[in-house]
């Protein structure tokens, strides 16, 4: 009985340690426990695969740099399967924290497919006004982004020449860390002006998104970082990229991870059942 | 091994520690970081804000093109900072009524289609889920789900007989509903983590590759 007193008098740094070490190890030493793609990434792979080439697909950055490990590695994966596709991308963003990273991705990811600004992505930015801004996009993208995110007038842009509204893209992939986010889109993009929505979302809100997984309102759906390394292993097991694939590689992290909460969740409960029944 | 000569990842190292000092207990290291971190997401969103929507949609076509129509949104705006003035104060009410207004025109026929109306319909038996057994099961399952945990808030009965079965069943999808979500949260909380610790190992102390 008193190793369970024990237990529960655990200096919670100690747990901080042991948890902080099981995440280190793996990413310096991989285990090797793979990583297998599921039904959702699998759905919007289906569908950006078999898009002709050179439609566009919209990408929105609706997150932050705090949960970039989440979704920064999947959106990076689905850029890639445009770009290795020949598709174009159109990048926005309504949270006013994400233009930073989508210049990160625009910087790093188009060069390695020999992508030309303007011509095979371009950046329109973010503006205030989430349901004013989806709405106005799906009559008109330029009277709402006149220019894009670096001034240009978006006539003087040919890919733009080619979309002129939410109806001129077969798909939008929404990576979204809360509100505004994929929900917008769905209620104004979708409901209005039947946008296809994908998303891609961090996993603390995985559990809301499954109803309109259900209802056919989302097409396939990544949640977290697991989501984030299926993607990118259908990405390089199809051959469109061998660029280092943050999300897999951190997913023995994550295992052993849960692993720990999981044996810390089931030690906690019976040591507080076994002393409180002596206390009893 | 190959550590960072970058300064500003060295500055990105210097902050992560700090947060992750308060792991251990609060301190005057941590107090700086997160109060360095309010100021500079302040100033980034008003830089963004500024630069991307206010100049280019509002100050652009008033003073630049002459269109006196952008003048009403600028007095609806500068009505906001009437706030801190007691004896105008009341002038907040104008653009709190007009974004009311316009936002609930504008949002609850859409969110009644896409949250109501669909999800209604997705929870409903249809002829197409007969195609596959498996199909069939999970769409039972969701629908006892849906049934049963509202009922578990329908409070105008007291909860015994057929009531008391629905809403205990209820009870039980809710707290499979709430454990989801749990363990959801706990996997974005360790992503987080092994993102920071990606960035320690990789670009600053790059052990990994």
């Amino acid at each position: 009985m008193r190793f369970f007193q024990t237990l529960l008098r655990i200096d919670r740094r100690i747990i901080y340690l042991v948890v902080a070490g099981l995440v280190m190890l793996p990413l310096v030493r991989p285990l090797g426990l793979g990583v297998t793609s599921g039904p959702r990434a699998q759905v919007l792979f289906d569908v950006i695969d078999s898009l002709p080439s050179g439609k566009t697909v919209l990408i929105s950055v609706d997150f932050d740099p705090a949960s970039m490990p989440e979704l920064y590695p999947m959106m990076a994966a689905v850029m890639r399967h445009a770009f290795a596709r020949d598709l174009k991308v159109l990048i926005c963003g309504l949270w006013v924290t994400g233009p930073g990273l989508a210049d990160r991705a625009l910087s790093e990811i188009p060069p390695e497919y020999g992508k030309e600004y303007g011509k095979d992505v371009v950046y329109l930015g973010w503006k205030a006004g989430v349901d004013a801004v989806i709405l106005g996009m799906g009559e008109n993208i330029k009277s709402v982004f006149p220019v894009d995110y670096q001034g240009h007038p978006l006539e003087s842009l040919p890919m733009m020449n080619e979309v002129a509204k939410l109806r001129d893209i077969p798909i939008a992939v929404i990576f979204s860390a809360g509100d505004p986010g994929y929900r917008d889109w769905i209620r104004y993009g979708q409901t209005r002006y039947g946008l296809r929505v994908s998303a891609g979302i961090t996993a603390v809100s995985a559990a809301d998104a499954y109803p309109y997984l259900q209802t056919g309102q989302l097409t396939g759906l990544l949640a977290g970082m697991k989501g984030g390394a299926e993607y990118e292993i259908l990405v390089q097991k199809s051959g469109y990229s061998n660029a280092y694939m943050p999300a897999v590689a951190a997913m023995d992290s994550q295992s052993l991870a849960h692993v720990v909460i999981m044996l810390l969740v089931i030690v906690g409960n019976v040591a507080y059942f076994a002393t409180r029944k002596r206390g009893a | 091994m190959h550590v960072s000569t970058d300064i500003l990842t060295w500055l990105a190292v210097v902050l992560t520690l700090g947060i992750f000092s308060f792991l251990w207990k609060d301190n005057p290291f941590y107090k700086f970081c997160e109060h360095l971190f309010v100021g500079v997401a302040a100033g980034y969103t008003i830089c963004v804000t500024w630069h991307n929507s206010v100049y280019p949609d509002l100050i652009t076509p008033l003073f630049g093109q002459g269109q006196l129509l952008f003048s009403i949104p600028l007095l609806l705006g500068l009505c906001y900072f009437a706030r801190f003035i007691p004896r105008v104060s009341w002038l907040i009410r104008f653009p709190m009524a007009f974004v009311l207004g316009w936002a609930s025109g504008v949002a609850i026929p859409a969110a009644l289609q896409a949250d109501v109306l669909r999800q209604v319909q997705g929870t409903f038996l249809t002829p197409s889920i007969f195609a596959r057994w498996d199909v069939f099961l999970w769409a039972l399952i969701s629908f006892v789900g849906v049934v049963s945990s509202i009922l578990y808030f329908f409070f105008s009965r007291e909860h015994k007989g057929a009531l008391k079965l629905a809403s205990e069943t209820g009870i039980i999808f809710l707290m499979v509903g709430f454990g989801a979500s749990f363990g959801y949260t706990v996997m974005a909380r360790m992503s987080l983590l092994i993102g920071r610790f990606q960035f320690l190992l990789r670009d600053w102390l790059g052990v990994i590759r």
